[in-house]
């Protein structure tokens, strides 16, 4: 599906006392459904301001997102909220787990408010903790955490799931295995998958590249022939 | 040191986070405020009650004699070391009537510089008629200023032997330091209790020895009343005078008896001289008398000889009047002879005159014939002759005329010296029926004299007898004469002064409770707040740290700013508390003791101290433990962020088939009160106190209404007592009891003897009423007698006596024991205790007419009427009340209302320390939840950002933090009910004042209303948080840490 995330002129201006920042300056790219995107830049770029912008934490100054036809930017907070809670999946760097439930909870904890989740024992198995279901996330790895929080983020059968430097809190080895699953969860699913990284590295991995820079894409490109993660080395 | 970096972000930090400094700083002041707020009150009461009692110049030592006390006493008193001045005053207890009613007034004099009273209305009395009557009196009777009020003695001796007047003028109105509440005192007379003071200028009194002395210690006044330095100082001096006592016991008595015989000798020479008198006095009365006689007995015989010779004149008289009479006869018989003469007379004059005129007509004839001639001749003769016999006749008549005429003048004259005697016999007649009358009038004065010399000389000697009684009376009175005792008193003999003491005790109580758990949550929450304001600026730390400063550089920041908002804010919670907190208690107490208006709040330091001592203790104890745990680690861990709080399976989980059911949030949010056990027990605490002193506020409230309920509806079931006089015969008594029957409102009535008794353990002595019902069997119907646990009725039997129990409980008495009654003139009695009954409003002991007997040694003299009426209202108690009053017999009446009214204003004192409870109970409650709560979201921001994240609605995630604190709020209300019970126990007992008991009870409603309260703070908490929950900001909040 064509333009499934478009974004047009999104500008985010951040008023910090009497300095204005433009942490997105009209940006403007088009997603289609089912792709695995990639969003590099280096730090301060606005990644994570569109990628916030994307999943409905925060609002654009100016300028209109659609999502699957439904112009998000003209949403108020509460339909935010339902979009949030229906259409994302969010992955963190910190994974941002409830600490005071365990892997399997935390995954429920998600599913309990949406319309039409999987079931959590299957995704926690397809992530490949099944056998870690009742651990508490301070008993957990920081891979199997980042595990925990994209079936989190799966169980919810989003529209997107948007994932902000999944890897960077991870080592080498499981951050890639973070991204195989990614990856795979994409090709398997069809799911929309966004990722922010600062690592050029990864690039191509990603069905659709777009660099960012100074709050602004200085070029997007498609790639015909992603390479899977495993071939990928850094 | 020269770290102007780290001075500036000291400073920052204040700015930056001024909600936690001020959290820090408010939660101080008020625990500091309250803290040595209350505490403060005790001495500050202590401060006050001296101020007032030193304003009013109030004496130290009172010293009382049996006999009096003279002059040389006052000086000796004087002269004791350590005495500063002393002054002689009078007293007396007496009776006063207003309308039918009497009542008991304590009549003292007024002091020339102690013991001033206060004078709120009016003028101070100055002649020897006028007084000044108790203000509290006056506002409540139908007296006022300006009327005149009359006293009698209520015993066998004249009031004038005490007083110079009976009747005095009311000037003014006063309150007195020697009566700073409500009660006056006990007394003999009357219903045995005093009603009202009457003040009266020195003048009016007509006693030649004070009934007491009133003393001031050296340097007693600079110290506080209440305190043992105070108490001892005037022990120490009242040991001194009582090393001079049995001295001055000595000449007192000396000089009485000596007195004494002197009258005696006088008297006793007085009834001698009587006696003669008497004797000489007889003598004279019957010469007196004798003369009397003597001369009304002449008189008399004058009398009679005079009506003798009246008698004899009157017989004359009366044949004068004989005489008179027939010579009277006899001139009328003359008369008619006289009569009969002339009519012959007459006769033969007109046979002449037809012979003269035969012989005229013979003679005119002519006829001159012999025979003519011959009869004219011989007629003529016969003429001559005729008319010879008739002039002869004539005269004979005229001579009887004559004759007859002296004869009837003689008579005449004969009646008028009759009439002249008869005159002269009627007057003296009539001198004689006077002198008659005067004589018996003589008899009548010499009778009357003689029985009143009868009547004078008997009187005489009765008066003698009497006298040489007296006499004996006298000298046996001086034999049997015991030496003067005297009773030497401090402040507490007075009434209610004590209490006051007392109350301020109770203060302490109270302000070592309630301070200190406020105090506690206070330091616990500025605990808290601390430790977690260490714990955000870990990743500071550490930096400063890496860079190298000193640790104690870094923790001198968080010690800095504890320092500075624990200090400011006991500042400024002591400068507040000290003031506000005993101003409001010392003015609530203002009710119980209406005249004491001096407020003395000075600054005690010592608890201030304390309080801010202890704050800044907690506070940089926990800054200080914090930062030490903080500091300890390595600079780069601390730059990681801290390992998060593992999960933990809470014990619940076991117990598979209850957690299986649990609704998933509800297990996140037990799981989170597990986690956070420091937070749960801060709230549970916090909450808990808060409902437990609300709870104790609205029980104290429920404690002390539910007594005159329970008191007047449950436990006296009547409605009123009339008192009756010393002397009401039994007469009187069934007149009442009758009179009264026959009121429709009237449902019952019983005899009973009512009089207020000492009664002690041998350490502490009390008083009590002692109540001896004549009518045991009926009595039950009149006062209820049960345990106040179990409700097992008593029946008074012949075995003991029944005691009340906060009376019981003063004397430490349990059944079975044995207390002792202080009777003034049978010396110490024993009583066994056979049961303890529950009872709210003053001291009772129960007891049968035969254990009364057993005890005292005589039958009951019952002097009161309990009745009870239909509807038992004031109206219908009052007007049976009024009736009985007009009846012969009745001394006063005291209704069951008038004991409501004395309940009605302690709760009024007892009101505003609850209101202020209470509000410092929601404040608290506020301020803690909002805090914790406070604490509680900014710990959990990054979790309930992903929670929004994870498309949760404001109000689900504020459910999600809500649901925790509901369940902490029932649980620290569950907590606070059980704290709360506890304290009310405590409580209650403490702040009992002597005469009353309060119920033990909470109501139900109390526990909803403290409950609602709580819940309604902490849901005002709640919705102020959830503002706080909606402003989090997702994207700032789960931006990678920094």
């Amino acid at each position: 599906m064509k333009d499934f995330v478009k974004l047009q002129d999104i500008t985010k201006i951040y008023k910090m006392g009497e300095v204005e920042i433009r942490a997105a300056d009209n940006i403007s790219f088009s997603i289609d459904k089912g792709e695995f995107v990639v969003i590099v830049g280096p730090s301060g770029a606005g990644k994570t301001t569109v990628l916030n912008i994307l999943g409905g934490m925060d609002t654009a100054t100016s300028g209109t997102l659609l999502v699957d036809g439904e112009e998000i930017t003209a949403y108020n907070s509460r339909r935010l909220t339902e979009y949030r809670r229906e259409d994302i999946g969010f992955v963190f760097q910190f994974y941002n787990l409830v600490p005071n439930l365990t892997a399997l909870e935390n995954v429920e904890l998600a599913l309990q408010i949406c319309r039409d989740p999987l079931d959590a024992r299957e995704v926690m198995e397809e992530v490949g903790l099944g056998d870690r279901l009742n651990n508490f996330p301070a008993q957990l790895s920081g891979g199997e955490q980042q595990r925990v929080s994209i079936a989190r983020a799966l169980a919810k059968n989003p529209k997107l799931l948007l994932c902000d430097e999944p890897t960077g809190a991870l080592d080498y080895n499981t951050g890639k295995a973070i991204l195989k699953l990614l990856q795979n969860m994409c090709r398997e699913r069809g799911m929309t998958v966004i990722v922010i990284t600062h690592n050029q590295a990864i690039a191509p991995m990603a069905d659709r590249l777009i660099h960012i820079k100074n709050g602004q894409v200085s070029r997007m490109e498609l790639n015909e022939h992603p390479m899977s993660i495993d071939d990928i080395e850094w | 040191m020269k770290k102007k970096a780290l001075r500036k972000d000291f400073y920052m930090e204040i700015r930056r986070s001024t909600g936690r400094f001020m959290s820090i700083f408010f939660i101080v002041a008020i625990g500091c405020a309250f803290f040595s707020g209350i505490r403060a009150s005790e001495p500050d009461m202590r401060y006050s009650g001296d101020a007032y009692f030193d304003n009013r110049n109030m004496m130290d030592i009172e010293v009382i004699s049996t006999l009096g006390l003279t002059d040389d006493d006052l000086q000796a008193i004087e002269d004791v070391d350590g005495i500063e001045a002393a002054e002689g005053g009078y007293s007396v207890d007496v009776l006063s009537s207003e309308g039918d009613n009497q009542i008991a007034v304590h009549v003292m004099s007024l002091l020339p510089s102690m013991n001033q009273v206060q004078l709120e209305d009016g003028r101070l009395p100055e002649a020897e008629d006028e007084c000044a009557v108790d203000v509290d009196y006056l506002n409540e009777s139908s007296l006022k200023i300006g009327d005149k009020i009359t006293l009698s003695s209520g015993s066998d001796d004249e009031i004038t032997d005490t007083l110079k007047t009976d009747t005095f003028t009311i000037t003014g109105a006063v309150s007195s330091p020697n009566y700073i509440s409500f009660q006056r005192g006990s007394t003999t007379i009357g219903n045995g209790s005093v009603t009202a003071f009457i003040v009266v200028p020195e003048k009016s009194f007509a006693l030649d020895v004070y009934t007491e002395i009133y003393a001031q210690v050296d340097g007693a006044k600079e110290m506080t009343a209440f305190t043992d330095e105070y108490d001892d100082r005037v022990q120490e001096v009242i040991d001194k005078i009582e090393e001079i006592k049995d001295e001055r016991e000595q000449i007192r008595y000396d000089e009485i008896v000596d007195e004494a015989n002197e009258a005696l000798e006088d008297a006793r020479q007085q009834v001698t001289d009587a006696e003669k008198e008497l004797e000489d006095g007889k003598a004279e009365a019957q010469a007196e008398l004798a003369d009397a006689r003597q001369q009304l007995e002449d008189a008399q015989a004058e009398v009679d000889s005079g009506r003798q010779e009246l008698e004899s004149s009157k017989q004359q008289l009366e044949s004068s009047r004989q005489q008179l009479k027939d010579s009277q006869a006899q001139v009328d018989q003359g008369q008619e002879e006289l009569n009969a003469n002339i009519d012959a007379l007459n006769g033969q004059i007109d046979e002449l005159n037809a012979a003269k005129e035969q012989y005229n007509a013979l003679a005119a004839s002519g006829a001159t014939d012999d025979v003519t001639m011959a009869t004219l001749n011989a007629m003529y003769e016969e003429i001559q002759k005729g008319e010879s016999a008739v002039a002869q006749a004539q005269a004979q008549i005229d001579a009887a005329k004559a004759e007859l005429e002296s004869g009837q003048q003689q008579i005449n004259s004969g009646w008028d010296q009759i009439t002249q005697g008869e005159q002269k016999i009627s007057d003296s007649e009539a001198q004689l029926a006077d002198a008659e009358a005067e004589i018996a009038d003589g008899w009548e004065e010499y009778y009357e004299g003689e029985a009143e010399a009868e009547q004078e000389i008997a009187d005489g000697e009765q008066k003698i007898a009497d006298a040489k009684e007296e006499l004996a009376d006298a000298e046996a009175e001086i034999n049997d004469l015991e030496k003067p005792e005297w009773y030497i008193y401090d402040r507490s003999n007075l009434p209610d002064y004590t209490g006051y003491g007392e109350n301020a005790d109770r203060m302490r109580a109270i302000g070592e409770v309630f301070p200190a758990i406020f105090f506690l949550v206070a330091a616990l929450i500025s605990l808290t707040t601390m430790t977690r304001m260490v714990e955000e600026q870990r990743t500071l730390i550490g930096t400063l740290k890496a860079l190298g400063y000193e640790k104690h550089s870094i923790a001198g920041k968080y010690l800095g700013y504890a320092l500075l908002a624990t200090v400011s804010g006991s500042v400024v919670g002591i400068l507040f508390g000290e003031k506000v907190f005993p101003y409001i208690i010392i003015n609530a107490y203002g009710i119980m003791y209406q005249h004491m208006h001096d407020i003395v709040i000075p600054y005690n330091l010592g608890y201030g101290l304390g309080a801010a001592a202890a704050a800044l203790a907690s506070t940089l104890l926990a800054t200080i433990l914090s930062c030490y745990k903080e500091l300890r680690e390595q600079a780069a861990e601390l730059m990681r962020p801290p390992t998060p709080k593992q999960g933990q399976r809470v014990l619940l989980e076991r117990a598979a088939f209850i957690w299986k059911r649990l609704n998933f949030s509800w297990k996140a949010t037990i799981r989170n009160l597990v986690r956070y056990k420091k937070r749960l027990f801060m709230t549970i605490f916090g909450i808990g106190g808060c409902m437990a002193l609300m709870l104790v506020g609205f029980g104290l409230k429920d404690s002390i209404f539910a007594i005159v309920d329970i008191q007047y509806g449950e436990i006296q079931l009547y409605d009123g007592n009339i008192i009756l006089t010393d002397d009401a015969t039994d007469e009187e008594k069934n007149n009442i009891l009758t009179e009264l029957d026959k009121d429709s409102a009237m449902t019952g009535s019983t005899e009973g003897l009512l009089t207020q008794i000492s009664v002690g353990n041998g350490d502490e002595w009390h008083d009590v009423y002692l109540d001896v019902p004549k009518d045991v069997e009926e009595f039950s119907e009149f006062v209820v007698l049960q345990d106040r646990v179990t409700n097992e009725k008593y029946e008074l039997d012949d075995s003991g006596a029944v005691l009340t129990e906060k009376m019981a409980k003063e004397l430490d008495v349990k059944p079975g024991d044995t207390i002792t009654i202080r009777d003034e003139d049978r010396g110490d009695l024993k009583v066994e205790i056979s049961a303890v009954c529950e009872n709210y409003m003053g001291h009772y002991l129960y007891m049968t007419p035969a254990y009364y007997e057993k005890v005292y040694g005589e039958t009951p003299d019952y002097n009161s009427i309990f009745y009870k009426t239909a509807d038992r209202i004031t109206e219908e108690a009052e007007r049976i009340g009024e009736e009985a009053l007009a009846m012969p017999g009745t001394l006063s009446i005291s209704y069951t209302t008038d004991l409501r009214e004395q309940v009605d204003n302690m709760l009024g004192a007892l009101d505003e320390v609850i209101v202020v409870l209470i509000i410092s109970a929601g404040m608290l409650a506020f301020v803690v939840l909002y805090n914790l709560n406070n604490i509680n979201i900014t710990e959990r921001q990054r979790e309930l950002a992903t929670l929004k994240v994870l498309g949760f609605y404001n109000g689900e995630v504020a459910m999600y933090v809500y649901r925790e604190n509901i369940v902490l709020t029932i649980l620290g209300a569950i907590f606070g009910i059980i704290l709360g019970k506890i304290l009310h126990g405590f409580i209650i007992v403490t702040v009992e004042i002597e005469s009353v008991m309060f119920g033990r009870n909470i109501d139900l409603s109390s526990f909803v209303y403290g409950f609602l309260l709580t819940l309604l703070f902490s849901l005002l908490v709640n919705g102020a948080m959830y503002f706080k929950l909606k402003k989090i900001n997702m994207v700032e909040s789960l931006k990678s840490v920094e």
